[in-house]
């Protein structure tokens, strides 16, 4: 999509410095809790499900489908000002019901995105050191 | 059934002007409505001896300076002259504009207090305020939960609902008639209220099916016209409410909801029966009322879907049948279950809720002008969006 570099850059934190991390390596990893096995994104400092504090980040298979989407008209969105409209999907990981992450596509994948179309993790540079997980449809 | 049913009641509404382009700070706009609403009453000032409410920016990333963006207890303590020494006040986080109202309720019954103001005043955030987002001069950082959402362009709450209603639709076989039908009513509704901000300005289908999208699914008119502006209301308890100017408006019976979700990234459709029922089943019980004993329903439409979800969630219809109810006038003025009588936030105004109580007030005690539903006896209202948050109250024209 158009001016990449003016797309707002994630700020990893502590807790979400190993996902953005592994960003760079080209590999998605969830936070998920050693005890209950429960995956959290965004990370938290404790399990949602059970509370404990033993988390951890683990590969997950990027593999999933579209839980819904929307096409931004309105140009007023930070950074993609020049690229409405555009499609917004939501992925549900194969790994757990509502284990949630957001992607960009183009307007031209319109005809293609239904609820429950497959879609896979692929990494996108936005240069800078910076490296996404973005969805794509399959 | 609660045993507060009946023993407390609203008893003065006041606006500011409700506008896009104001001619004072908000907090200005709130001395407004507090003013008209005590002289509604038939107050004086010095009565006032509780303060409650919920001053939120419309959504996070919002300004939130006070007396300017928001308008806090604090705020108002500081700038306007009622009791010489306030007894009680509560400034709520969560829920929506009725839970301060319940908070006066329960304080009032308590004996903590005599008339209790409460206001929700809202700002028309600038356009580029974007949740969690900044940047000086290089390209905005997105810090917090907004890193996972931001450098996707998908940090504006309107395509949270617009994600949720393309499930909706996808799941009950829904079309954009059903928003239509609402977004139509609440306009012909508007057209009947002088404070509407959409009060001269009619709307037609083809007006509403050839506006321009916002987040597909949702259009133009799916979403509520943001404006600056406060409404008031005073809470007194029913004895003293009798000796004010207004036939008192009862509260019945409230709620709030209280459902546990675990959804990290996004609140989602999925959650909004459970939510929401949890919400109505407080509200029915309390009151010892059900659905079918509405004369009107005053149901929150920040972005339009919200009403359908309400409709279905609090039982007024089934689950998925949200779309068939609205069809053939069963929700106009004169059908069989009025439904945003005032226009709704999608015509009046973004009072987030304040607008859907003072319409209900005005209803059960033969305030509403042009919109009367005669012999209105009890109407509830219900804000937030169910599968978010939520609060809602009942009122009635007897105790």
């Amino acid at each position: 999509m158009n001016d990449i570099s003016k797309k707002p850059t994630p700020v990893p934190d502590d807790l979400s410095r190993p996902f953005w991390a592994a960003a760079q390596e080209r590999r998605l990893v969830v936070q998920r809790c050693a005890g209950c096995g429960y995956y959290n994104h965004p990370p938290r400092v404790f399990c949602d499900a059970c509370l404990a504090q033993d988390l951890r980040f683990e590969p997950v298979s990027g593999r999933g489908a579209v839980y819904s989407f929307t096409v931004m008209h309105q140009r007023d969105v930070a950074g993609f000002e020049q690229d409405a409209p555009f499609i917004n999907i939501v992925v549900e990981l194969a790994e757990q019901p509502r284990l949630l992450m957001v992607s960009n596509l183009p307007i031209a994948e319109r005809p293609k995105v239904s609820i429950g179309t497959a879609a896979e993790v692929y990494f996108e540079d936005r240069g800078d050191g910076v490296v996404i997980p973005q969805f794509r449809l399959v | 059934m609660w045993q507060g049913k009946g023993k407390t009641a609203i008893a003065g509404i006041g606006y500011s002007e409700i506008t896009r382009k104001p001619g004072k700070p908000l907090g200005l706009l709130a001395v407004d409505a507090c003013r008209a609403a005590i002289a509604d009453a038939g107050l004086d000032p010095a009565r006032i001896d509780g303060l409650a409410t919920y001053p939120e920016s419309p959504f996070a990333g919002a300004g939130n300076r006070d007396g300017e963006d928001v308008v806090s207890v604090n705020w108002i303590m500081n700038h306007l002259a009622l009791a010489p020494d306030l007894r009680w006040y509560a400034q709520i986080e969560t829920g929506m504009i009725a839970s301060p109202i319940i908070e006066a309720v329960n304080a009032l019954i308590a004996g903590a207090c005599d008339y209790v103001m409460v206001w929700r005043a809202l700002h028309r955030p600038r356009p580029r305020a974007s949740g969690g987002v900044t940047g000086h001069g290089g390209p905005p950082r997105a810090a917090g939960d907004a890193q996972f959402l931001a450098p996707y362009g998908a940090s504006s709450i309107v395509q949270t609902h617009a994600l949720a209603w393309q499930r909706y639709m996808h799941r009950y076989g829904a079309t954009r008639d059903a928003l239509a039908a609402l977004a139509l009513n609440s306009r012909r509704n508007a057209n009947l209220n002088p404070r509407a901000f959409f009060f001269k300005d009619p709307m037609s289908r083809d007006d509403y099916f050839n506006s321009r999208w916002i987040a597909e699914p949702l259009c133009l008119f799916d979403c509520d016209v943001p404006v600056d502006g406060c409404v008031a209301l005073i809470v007194t308890t029913t004895e003293r409410a009798r000796d004010l100017s207004n036939p008192p408006a009862y509260i019945a019976g409230y709620g709030q909801n209280t459902a546990r979700r675990r959804t990290l990234l996004y609140y989602t459709l999925d959650d909004y029966m459970a939510c929401g029922t949890s919400l109505a089943n407080k509200l029915w019980q309390s009151a010892g009322l059900g659905p079918r004993d509405m004369d009107a329903a005053q149901l929150y439409d920040g972005f339009n879907p919200s009403t359908l979800y309400w409709l279905e969630a609090a039982g007024f219809c089934a689950e998925g049948e949200g779309a068939a109810f609205v069809r053939d006038g069963r929700i106009a003025l004169e059908g069989e279950l009025p439904v945003n009588t005032f226009g709704g936030s999608l015509s009046e105004g973004r009072m987030h809720g304040m607008g859907h109580i003072a319409e209900a007030v005005r209803q059960v005690t033969d305030r509403a002008e042009r919109r009367q539903i005669p012999d209105a006896s009890a109407v509830c209202a219900i804000d937030g969006s169910p599968m978010l948050r939520g609060s809602g109250i009942i009122v009635t024209r007897d105790p």
